[in-house]
């Protein structure tokens, strides 16, 4: 729309179905620099970048998510549409880009001619050609270009040949745009199957034109020999086995997948897959994590050694670095959740592991569909409720959405991990994870027995019945390209550190200023007592004339029942921002010192330490501690989450039953959990 | 009449028919079940469902109830 004005950058957005190397071409053009990250396992958010400087073109790329039809069935599908007529943020781009995957080109080229039917400047850009030579097929550019009356490039995903000439095309395509550029036709019939069937009908004679025999010996320098690759089938060679060129499966995935989607082994193959996903989470992340964890214990302390002692110096060193501290120890895990379905997404298997638990979710009211956020939901709850956007039944949706935040995120794991730890003595590396393992395997079957019950009563709770499908392309197994799949990875966890780590970091500043202020030095009756104990005495009566402590004591009450007491209740509170602060909290609250070798093995031993004020018991027991993993279990603990629930699911119903049902059943569990224990005798 | 989800492995077919009047037949063209293609059934879930058919070089899973719709001779 904007095309009278000179100056005006070119909008250029990326088309094309789902597989079809799309996002390989965008990192190609971008120079990988996007602004928006997608998270691994679905793309569901446009990215925008310029293209890259080398290219020597001044231009917008937009990317968005994979298209079958110019008819979107779900959210992610209407995103990418509408961006196509007018973006909400950069208007209508003056050229679209459209990927065809060569070897699957009748059914890719249905969106292709959909597009030119709507009238829309568009360049198509051949991906994948070397599977249809495999096959021993090629595609004529040249015929496929005269006959849909546009430019056809073609592009090697493997080493980027052909990026130049596509750069041509679309200067001059620029350069050459009419200004009175007709405008998208906005309504065309393609709601209609007998206009779908047509167009097939067309494709397929299209396709006997433009596909030819390849040939291998194409490296002859001669002409004439590259011409003879080029050889315009019959209609008899068309015809042959009844199979038209090039219409059967890559044949190495359907030998894989006689073992990994084999009626029997397929889901057991799954489990394994999945747990080897999960173990190698933990395993590959704990010595990153231990380092930046004793990279910020040593950072703190020198700081406060440097600094002496007064509020500034504790400011800096327990304010600002340890809270900082605790949200970065947990990046390796996330980097490391992300960069395994990045490669589990990039060798084509999510697609099947959806396909082999579509029927058991469908009975708990998901859906196939589901399987990719459910995982998401492990690293994040956000970018998993933005993934469910792939599923096109709102019920099904909307049940995924409301179970997410029982998915044990990211953020649950420094928790975990402190409260483990708490629990055994040191040295038990093995036990640890075999807990960790419970906790997941137990929260995964909470999700599902909520996920059934809420089904169960979906009617008064989640008001909505559609069609329910599952339909999805499995596509060729590949070799995963690293460099993209890291690419992103590290762009995903960029996005998730800026989103998540101002919020920490605020909220550590304004809890180090509730614990700290005011300030006032006690009076202590310093007979008979060492000086590490008057300075021990003299924090604790500090904190508890805090304004930390007037605001805890009011929730003292709730937190009785629990076995715990208002510094428990100030941390729980402090998780609101997110969950992960709990440590930082406890840090703080319990005033502890890196004199001991990392920050956790210190909070561990003010935890030994800490006392019920009134009783005198010991705060921190077996018994409270297992509750606090309960109540952190169900707990929806998390603004982001909410927001992002509200956003998604247009509305606060769903928000706030989440709350009230999660928060109602992380107490009441935790209740049971604790004064059972008790009741057993264990305390 | 035999619809697609009553196909043995490897079993060949040509699609005579879809079915429109259901829900999910507009996407099943979409991705190219079409009348005239052939298809064959590839892989199944261990549930029996969703299957995975072998249409136009590339493997799609549809549900049962899906493949009901896609009439073959």
């Amino acid at each position: 729309m904007n095309t009278s004005t000179l100056e005006h950058t070119p909008l250029i957005a990326l088309v094309g179905p789902p597989n079809s190397g799309k996002t390989t071409l965008f990192n190609f053009l971008s120079g990988k620099n996007f602004k928006t990250a997608n998270y691994p396992g679905a793309t569901v958010e446009y990215s925008i970048a310029k293209v890259h400087k080398k290219h020597l073109l001044d231009a917008h790329l937009l990317d968005s998510p994979g298209i079958i039809s110019l008819t979107p069935e779900s959210p992610d599908e209407i995103v990418a549409v509408t961006s196509l007529y007018s973006h909400p943020k950069y208007g209508a781009p003056d050229l679209l880009i459209v990927t065809v995957d060569t070897s699957q080109i009748t059914r890719h080229l249905l969106l292709v001619k959909q597009l030119i039917d709507a009238k829309f400047n568009i360049i198509v850009v051949l991906t994948m050609a070397d599977l249809l030579n495999k096959k021993g097929y090629d595609v004529s550019v040249e015929k496929l270009s005269s006959e849909l009356t546009c430019e056809v490039v073609k592009i090697d995903g493997r080493n980027g040949k052909g990026i130049d000439k596509l750069l041509q095309s679309v200067e001059k395509n620029l350069a050459h745009k009419k200004i009175s550029a007709e405008n998208p036709v906005m309504s065309i019939n393609n709601h209609e199957t007998d206009r779908l069937i047509e167009l097939y009908k067309f494709i397929e004679t299209l396709e006997e034109k433009v596909v030819v025999k390849y040939s291998k010996n194409g490296s002859s320098p001669k002409i004439e020999a590259a011409n003879s690759k080029l050889v315009i089938l019959n209609d008899n060679l068309v015809k042959t086995n009844g199979r038209k060129p090039g219409h059967r499966p890559d044949s190495l995935s359907v030998k894989i997948d006689k073992f990994l989607l084999h009626k029997m082994w397929g889901l057991v193959f799954f489990f394994i897959i999945m747990a080897i996903t999960f173990t190698s989470i933990f395993w590959l992340a704990e010595p990153l994590m231990r380092l930046v964890d004793e990279g910020f214990a040593l950072l703190s302390s020198s700081s406060a050694a440097l600094l002496g002692n007064n509020w500034f110096s504790d400011l800096i060193s327990n304010g600002i670095i340890s809270g900082s501290g605790s949200v970065l120890v947990f990046v390796p895990q996330i980097l490391i959740l992300f960069l395994i379905l990045g490669l589990l997404e990039d060798s084509g298997y999510l697609a099947r592991g959806a396909m082999l638990v579509d029927k058991p979710l469908s009975k708990i009211g998901l859906n196939g569909r589901s399987f990719v956020p459910m995982i998401s939901g492990f690293a994040c709850a956000i970018p998993a409720i933005m993934a469910t956007r792939t599923i096109p039944n709102r019920k099904e949706r909307f049940l995924t959405i409301f179970i997410l935040p029982l998915m044990s995120c990211s953020a649950r794991l420094p928790v975990y991990a402190l409260l483990i730890a708490f629990l055994l003595p040191a040295g038990k590396s093995w036990l640890a994870g075999s807990i960790l393992a419970l906790i997941y395997i137990f929260s995964i079957s909470s999700s599902i027995i909520v996920a059934g019950i809420i089904n169960k009563f979906r009617r008064n709770i989640i008001r909505e019945e559609d069609n329910s499908s599952f339909i999805l392309e499995l596509p060729a197994y590949r070799k995963p390209k690293l460099g993209i799949v890291l690419n992103n990875t590290y762009n995903s966890a960029k996005v998730y550190v800026r989103r998540a780590g101002p919020i920490i970091l605020v909220l550590s500043l304004v809890l180090w200023f509730l614990t700290y202020f005011p300030n006032y030095n006690p009076k202590i009756d310093a007979s008979n007592l060492s000086k590490e104990n008057i300075a021990q005495i003299q924090e604790a009566e500090r904190l508890s004339g805090s304004y930390a402590a007037s605001i805890g004591k009011i929730i003292q009450p709730v937190m009785t029942p629990l076995g715990m007491d208002w510094r428990v209740g100030v941390s729980l509170i402090s998780t609101f921002a997110a969950r992960e602060v709990f440590v930082s909290s406890l840090a703080l609250i319990f005033k502890v010192t890196s004199d001991e070798e990392s920050i956790q093995y210190s909070i561990i031993g003010a935890m030994r330490r800490a006392k019920i004020e009134e009783t005198g018991e010991q705060l921190f027991t077996v018994s409270t501690v297992i509750g606090l993993i309960v109540f952190f279990i169900f707990a929806l603990q998390c603004l982001s989450t909410v927001a992002v629930s509200k956003k998604e699911t247009g509305g606060w119903r769903i928000p706030i039953l989440q709350i009230i049902l999660f928060s109602s059943t992380a107490y009441i569990l935790s209740f049971i959990t604790v004064n059972g224990l008790r009741a057993l005798g264990i305390n | 009449m035999k619809t697609a989800s009553e196909l043995k492995y490897g079993e060949r077919v040509t699609i005579s028919e879809i079915d429109l009047t259901h829900p999910s037949s507009r996407r099943i063209l979409e991705v190219g079940f079409t009348p005239g293609e052939e298809i064959e059934l590839m892989n199944s879930s261990i549930f029996n469902d969703p299957l995975a058919f072998a249409i136009r070089g590339t493997l799609i899973a549809i549900r049962k109830n899906e493949a009901d719709c896609i009439i073959v001779s």
